[in-house]
């Protein structure tokens, strides 16, 4: 590892170049939506897409409106209130629950829509016990609630750590101005904590409008199932990748939103010396309410699901061998999460040199964060199939012989849809954790006599390796959930535990359905309990640790 | 004068085409010496002391530091191989290591722990060996990144602003500390500050510097009593500025005639004028107004406002019943005067 950024450019020299790997890593990440991009617009006008835009795509786009707004709503009511409370209460559980409430992250939301809608449909537990007033859940708002069910960590941890962070001062003015507590907070604390809540539910709207699973389970028609159907039913790769472009710069303009409200607040945030804010106490019945409040979201999100699963899966038992999907899942998820880790890394310590290459890079690559997995998985395909396109006379003048078909390179082409999904995710985390390693550490480092190499060993390593762990292990658990991209591009018979469980669920054989999503959320919520804690200890060790 | 522990020759560094940091920087360190380099912020100290360092490469010029080139012709000598020790403007304390092994990291052998222990507890903080950074506060931080800089035992200490972080109090004690134990390990000492009181308090020898050169050194004394311009002048203090010619070896200012014997008639010079040169006299009818006062508590500070209207800022001992209005006569203290060759 080269020690850039002391500007000592023979070290740099010396050392391995991250600047070429970050620009590997945009390449990765970008090309699959620019072959989208070229596809959709140079593509015949074929009639289905036609009939589509006429017909179906009005369809999509509210029911994409609708789910992602729905999952906005609750994620932001939920992970606001959440993140205050954890961040400015006290009451009994706080600690514990701090990093508890981000686990339902683990839970795919395909998961808990088999559950909720097998407990709510006609005939279910929650039908009978309710004599069928609890509504069944399902279509775009049923989706909506499980996107927030599961996705609301995102918001939670980026408000707990802005309310966390607040300087009291603004409030107290506020205070002293004549406002009540009430309109205080109004005022001030959640204003400021704005930007953070905007980039949480970015990223829950654009989970949700990437999601496949759940809406096609419960019936809410959005692109995404448009994308699929277009690829998986029509055949049809121009189409695909038409729906695809739609879905991304659907997904550019949330974060367009996203960035544009964050750059205004920057302004904002007051420089200097933070005082934190005191904690309210919360006692009595009060703390009880707290705890309460905190404990809904895990039962909606995880104990109930799991729960039912759990039952359906004791109750139904199946033959299914899961062996085989279980090993592929892991090694998709392993497999991509260690590349994205040192793409990540890699764009991290390019992105300190401040040159041009670097920066131009890690916002390439950056663009993987709008990348829904469908759209990856069309991209892919289109790669491949140009390739083999241009490959396949030059072979068979060579050799005689039929080209190897490109489509069946499996795993391979897998893993590239995952990355250039899910590399972008690897990318911030490992900036923030070297964000900790100041020029001045390297150069009180290299005056103590430590050379660049042992620079990188005996600073750099310990303070990057938990926040790199983490980035990694969020994006096993991310590939581990991860469905339409497998669905498109997974080789012949080669099944993930994702695909297993969707396939029975799709056929109403719930009971089958189970173990599968049982299995890949006990497997995610090992390494979410690493992220949690990681996550939750550095906010709480204050900011210079 | 023995031979110069550090040299450094025409250093210049530019980071892009608008803002050179470094113009031609000279400057030489005696064994043994602390100076202390005092300069406006922008003016390169800090890109110095990064410059002797090897944090920060010279575009050209040369620093030798005893009898080796570090940077000059040929590649540069890296940072680790310089024996320079440095402490940071943040203190730069590794977060992950606790106060000893914080002071250890420099060091090498079997006895390494027991020597960074010593120096913890020359530091008096060998009750903290065992405190992670967070734990400590600023003063302590800022004694446990100086105990690390010296336990290698450096040719040369550099110090980058080490008590801009601390409250005034603190700030007085943590000096006289860091002193003595620079002294106390023989250390030759570059102190970066941009509070002209601190650096008389420090050095033995200042260095002034001024858009990116080095504009004057000498001792506390000197440097005070005969600065070279008007712009090494104010960074040691008030002081106003009259431009006028020389006639008859003298220059005629507001304030009465200065003597000048040193230069030619008709050349252009500055006068410095210091406020404690001027003596105020009360007097009815006298020739300068008091246009403003301020107690600064032993002293009174007043601006003078002259017939010419040009304003002078003077201080006397308090108590003084002098109040804004009042007329006054004044006597030139010529000691704190100065005339050098005039700038514009």
């Amino acid at each position: 590892m080269a020690v850039t950024g002391t500007a000592a450019p023979r070290a740099a020299q010396k050392g391995f170049n991250a600047t070429s790997l970050a620009v590997v890593a945009a390449l990765i990440c970008a090309a699959p939506i620019l072959a989208v991009a070229w596809i959709a617009l140079t593509g015949d006008t074929g009639d289905y897409l036609a009939h589509l835009a006429q017909t179906r795509l009005p369809t999509y786009l509210t029911h994409s409106a609708y789910v992602a707004g729905v999952a906005a709503l609750g994620t932001g009511l939920l992970g606001t209130s959440l993140g205050w409370l954890i961040a400015r209460t006290q009451f009994p559980g706080r600690e514990f629950l701090g990093w508890v409430l981000i686990l339902p992250l683990a839970v795919p939301a395909y998961v808990a829509a088999y559950a909720w809608l097998d407990l709510s449909t006609a005939g279910g537990p929650l039908y009978t016990a309710t004599n069928g007033l609890f509504p069944t859940i399902r279509g775009s708002w049923g989706a909506g609630l499980m996107f927030s069910f599961v996705l609301y960590p995102y918001v939670y941890l980026l408000a707990r750590d802005a309310f966390a962070s607040q300087s009291a001062d603004a409030y107290d003015a506020a205070r002293t101005l004549g406002s009540p507590p009430w309109h205080a907070f109004m005022h001030t604390a959640l204003p400021m904590a704005r930007p953070a809540i905007a980039a949480g539910l970015a990223l829950v709207m654009m989970e949700s409008l990437a999601d496949y699973g759940t809406v096609s389970h419960l019936g809410a028609p959005t692109l995404s199932i448009g994308l699929v159907r277009a690829w998986s039913g029509a055949g049809s790769l121009v189409d695909a990748a038409r729906l695809s472009l739609v879905l991304v710069v659907v997904a550019l303009l949330i974060f367009g939103l996203e960035r544009a409200q964050r750059r205004r607040a920057r302004s904002v945030t007051a420089s200097g010396k933070t005082r934190p804010a005191q904690r309210f106490v919360l006692r009595g019945w009060k703390g009880i309410a707290a705890l309460s409040f905190c404990l809904l979201p895990l039962a909606l999100g995880m104990f109930i699901p799991l729960g039912r699963l759990a039952y359906l899966a004791l109750s139904e038992p199946s033959t299914t061998n899961l062996l085989d999907a279980s090993l592929n899942s892991l090694t998709l998820a392993i497999t991509a999460a260690i590349i994205a880790a040192a793409l990540g890394l890699s764009t991290a310590y390019a992105l300190r040199s401040k040159g041009i290459i670097a920066t131009m890079s890690a916002r390439a690559a950056g663009l993987g964060y709008a990348v829904p997995g469908a759209v990856a998985a069309v991209g892919v395909i289109a790669i491949l199939s140009g390739t083999q396109q241009i490959l396949d006379p030059i072979w068979r003048d060579l050799t005689g012989a039929v080209f190897p078909i490109l489509l069946t390179g499996g795993a391979a082409a897998l893993i590239f849809a995952y990355l250039s999904r899910f590399a972008a995710a690897a990318i911030g985390p490992a900036e923030s954790a070297l964000s900790r390693v100041t020029p001045a550490l390297d150069g009180a480092a290299r005056t103590l006599g430590a050379t660049p190499l042992q620079t990188a060993r005996r600073v750099h390593w310990p303070l990057i390796v938990g926040g790199l762990t983490s980035a990694g292990l969020l994006v096993f658990v991310e590939v581990l959930k991860e469905l339409p991209a497998t669905m498109i591009l997974r080789p012949f018979n080669y099944d993930t535990l994702a695909v297993i469980a969707h396939s029975y669920a799709a056929d109403e054989r719930l009971g089958e359905a189970a173990m599968p999503s049982i299995l890949i959320t006990l497997v995610a919520l090992l390494p979410m309990v690493f992220v949690a804690r990681y996550l939750s200890s550095r906010s709480a060790g204050g900011q210079d640790r | 004068m023995s031979t110069p522990i550090l040299t450094i020759r025409g250093a210049r560094r530019r980071y892009n085409a608008d803002t050179p940091a470094l113009q031609g920087a000279d400057l030489e360190l005696q064994s043994g010496t602390i100076t202390a380099l005092l300069g406006p912020s922008g003016s390169g100290k800090s890109t110095l002391l990064r410059a002797i360092a090897g944090l920060e490469p010279l575009d050209s010029g040369e620093i030798i530091g005893g009898a080796q080139s570090w940077n000059g012709p040929g590649p540069a000598v890296p940072p680790e191989k310089r024996r320079v020790g440095m402490v940071f403007q943040d203190y730069a304390l590794f977060p992950h290591l606790n106060a000893i092994a914080n002071v250890a990291f420099g060091l090498n052998g079997s006895d390494k722990k027991k020597r960074a222990l010593a120096q913890l507890e020359a530091a008096e903080l060998g009750h903290k060996a065992n405190a992670y950074p967070h734990e400590l506060s600023g003063g302590e931080q800022q004694r446990v990144a100086l105990a690390r800089a010296l336990a290698p035992n450096p040719a040369i200490v550099l110090l980058d602003e080490p008590f801009s972080g601390l409250d005034r109090r603190l700030r007085s004690e943590l000096r006289a500390r860091t002193i003595a134990s620079l002294k106390a390990a023989g250390a030759t000492a570059l102190i970066v500050t941009h509070d002209a009181e601190e650096a008389m308090a420090v050095a033995d020898q200042l260095a002034l510097m001024g858009g990116g050169r080095i504009i004057q050194t000498g001792t506390p004394d000197e440097v005070w009593m005969n600065p070279a311009s008007a712009a090494a002048a104010r960074l040691l203090g008030d002081v106003d500025v009259y431009t006028g010619q020389i006639a008859n070896g003298q220059v005629s200012t507001p304030l009465g005639d200065v003597p000048a014997p040193d230069f030619k008639p008709g050349q252009l010079v500055d006068v410095l004028v210091r406020p404690a040169a001027i003596s105020v006299i009360p007097a009815d009818d006298g020739a300068y107004a008091v246009t403003q006062r301020r107690s600064t508590g032993a002293e009174l500070a007043m601006t003078l406002k002259a017939a010419d209207g040009s304003n002078w800022r003077a201080s006397t001992p308090a108590p003084c019943d002098l109040n804004a209005g009042d007329r006054v006569n004044i006597k030139l203290n010529q000691t704190f005067v100065t005339v050098t060759n005039s700038a514009g």
